[in-house]
């Protein structure tokens, strides 16, 4: 019973962080129609800043988070000149892609430049004793995350639905075209759909970087479960990204029941493939134009 | 001293040549972005690298290494088949995870993170290839047999069929091509010489552990087809030469190679997005991807 009841808070915690990058992912790709891989680095980026804030120069840990945050929303919007450049002379999603993939590697190597390879650890939450519900353990920091994380994923789903910028965004995301005969502007929705996605990659990459340690690679890795996370859920679909993504962190935590734990993340690669053969469009996600 | 180090520099343009060609024939000629590549290099050198300890002529190894990965390629393309642009990216980017995850993990066979060492280098008929010139000379000639392998397989009916696939599909089939058909076969043929690329890489380097097949360097290879310009394989031979050389007066500066290993990559990235933003179609291009 206890090891079940582990699995299952184990599976919330890889849940909540899936889905934060997810969601985050999961906006962009909504509104600007192309898979944006450097959003794993914009992850590794704001880690990094709070580390160098926080550890490095020693400045106040609130004021370093919201920096943090703040620096990886301002990366998101630099990336969206880049592809806005591209978008200009009509390039394919296939060749965004590319430029993304381009954008990740250059963030990542440069981190590895500028701080090296060696993991690096915040340091901020001294190694705290476990609490016991039911014979499993979790820390208060894990219990954080998960507040966090549920809390910020509400608050994006009411500004998606309530408010006018959400509310353009889904027009944009619905048919480009059309929103803009009414006015909206679809430029400034993909700057702002970067901000806000980008923030919300900020604030993963800061819980995570307190649970975990840091390494330049860190992105990569979180980037692939957060847009696995939103294809089992139905790319393009906030709600189903956050659905996928504690379904892979289900599913890996409990895979490992049977395999070797070295094996978790091929699980969620062999699901991200089963998915894209079976059902590309996910589960909540509706069928997706060819030509798009 | 210097000599060494441009044969070393020689051989790796050699290697990367095969493995910028067979990228060629899917993400070129095809019109598939596959994102896989690496994986079908891991494969190669893998399975190379495992018969050759286990005592098995170069030979065999080399082929075995180019069919074993030809036959991954045609397993992933069955399922495959039908995704499109980024999808299929992501699809073939899973099944490099996939491959790495395997051998970082299955250490009875891979010895996992230690890595293989020890690889022999190739003896064929008795002649042994263990001094850097006459591997040079190897992977000169397996290159450029690739090549005109390559060049032919494109400039043949089936090639033109693929280049028909790639740009318009619908056409191809109602001109009753099997579309589905030619995909498989195309990524099958690219796996094969990533297959025969890695073995030549494990047997040089004598030494392959899973770091040497990360979604990193892919980048390179990618750079170069898209520099060299899809479809054009003049192109991807002056952007081969071109772009492994390009990092390496980093060397002469007198770097560290902490510095050098991302330097090279930062490089790569750059490059790659100044090239898809002001000279999309690279040297040689005939189109872009769709």
């Amino acid at each position: 019973m206890s090891i079940v009841l582990q699995l299952l808070i184990n599976s919330l915690i890889a849940g909540a962080i899936y889905a934060l990058v997810a969601s985050g992912f999961s906006l962009i790709y909504s509104t600007c129609k192309f898979v944006h891989f450097a959003h794993g680095a914009v992850i590794a980026f704001a880690a990094y800043i709070l580390y160098f804030l926080f550890s490095v120069i020693g400045l106040n840990f609130g004021f370093s988070v919201i920096l943090a945050i703040a620096f990886a929303s301002l990366l998101g919007y630099g990336m969206n000149i880049v592809y806005n450049k591209l978008r200009q002379r009509k390039a394919s999603n296939v060749i965004l892609l590319i430029a993304s993939f381009a954008l990740l590697i250059l963030i990542e190597s440069l981190i590895l430049l500028l701080f090296g390879a060696d993991v690096k650890t915040i340091g901020y939450i001294k190694v705290a004793k476990g609490m016991e519900i039911f014979g499993a353990i979790i820390t208060p920091l894990q219990v954080v995350i998960i507040v966090t994380s549920f809390i910020l994923l509400l608050l994006l789903f009411l500004f998606m639905k309530k408010t006018k910028m959400g509310k353009a965004m889904r027009a944009v995301s619905d048919n480009k075209d059309v929103a803009e005969i009414v006015g909206i502007s679809s430029e400034k929705i993909y700057s702002w759909s970067f901000i806000i996605g980008s923030a919300i990659a900020g604030i993963a990459a800061i819980l995570v970087s307190l649970e975990q340690n840091l390494e330049p690679m860190m992105g990569t890795n979180l980037m692939i479960k957060g847009f696995t996370g939103a294809i089992i859920g139905g790319i393009g679909s906030v709600p189903g990204a956050i659905l996928g993504s504690f379904l892979l962190g289900f599913s890996e935590n409990f895979g490992i029941w049977y395999l070797p734990s070295g094996y978790k993340d091929a699980i969620a690669f062999i699901v991200l493939l089963i998915f894209l053969l079976f059902r590309p469009q996910g589960i909540l996600g509706i069928k997706r134009d060819e030509k798009a | 001293m210097i000599e060494a180090y441009f044969i070393h520099l020689l051989i790796l343009i050699g290697i990367y040549l095969i493995l910028a060609l067979s990228l060629q024939v899917t993400v070129g000629f095809t019109g598939l972005l596959n994102l896989g590549h690496i994986a079908f290099f891991a494969i190669g050198a893998y399975a190379s690298a495992l018969l050759a300890l286990s005592g098995f002529p170069f030979l065999i190894c080399f082929l075995f290494a180019g069919i074993f990965a030809m036959l991954f390629g045609f397993l992933i393309s069955i399922p495959t088949r039908k995704l499109k642009g980024d999808y299929l990216a992501l699809a073939t980017l899973a099944f490099t995870f996939v491959i790495y995850a395997i051998t970082l993990n299955w250490t009875s066979l891979t010895r996992g993170p230690l890595g293989l060492p020890g690889i022999p280098k190739p003896v064929i008929f008795g002649i042994s290839f263990s001094n850097n010139l006459s591997f040079l000379i190897l992977t000169f000639i397996i290159a450029l047999i690739s090549y005109l392998i390559i060049k032919k397989i494109i400039s043949s009916p089936f090639g033109k069929a693929l280049e028909a696939t790639r740009d318009d599909e619908l056409a191809a089939r109602t001109l009753g091509k099997n579309t589905f058909k030619m995909k498989s076969f195309a990524l099958a043929i690219s796996a094969f010489f990533a297959g025969i690329a890695g073995s030549l890489y494990s047997h040089y380097i004598t030494f392959i552990d899973p770091s040497s097949f990360t979604l990193m360097q892919l980048i390179p290879i990618l750079c170069i087809v898209i520099i060299g310009g899809l479809a054009s394989l003049k192109g991807t031979v002056l952007a081969t030469i071109i772009l492994v050389l390009l990092p390496e007066p980093l060397r002469f500066i007198g770097f560290p190679s902490s510095v050098i290993g991302p330097a090279r990559q930062i490089i790569y990235a750059l490059i790659l997005l100044l090239i898809l933003i002001y000279k999309p179609k690279g040297f040689y291009g005939k189109m872009e991807l769709e």
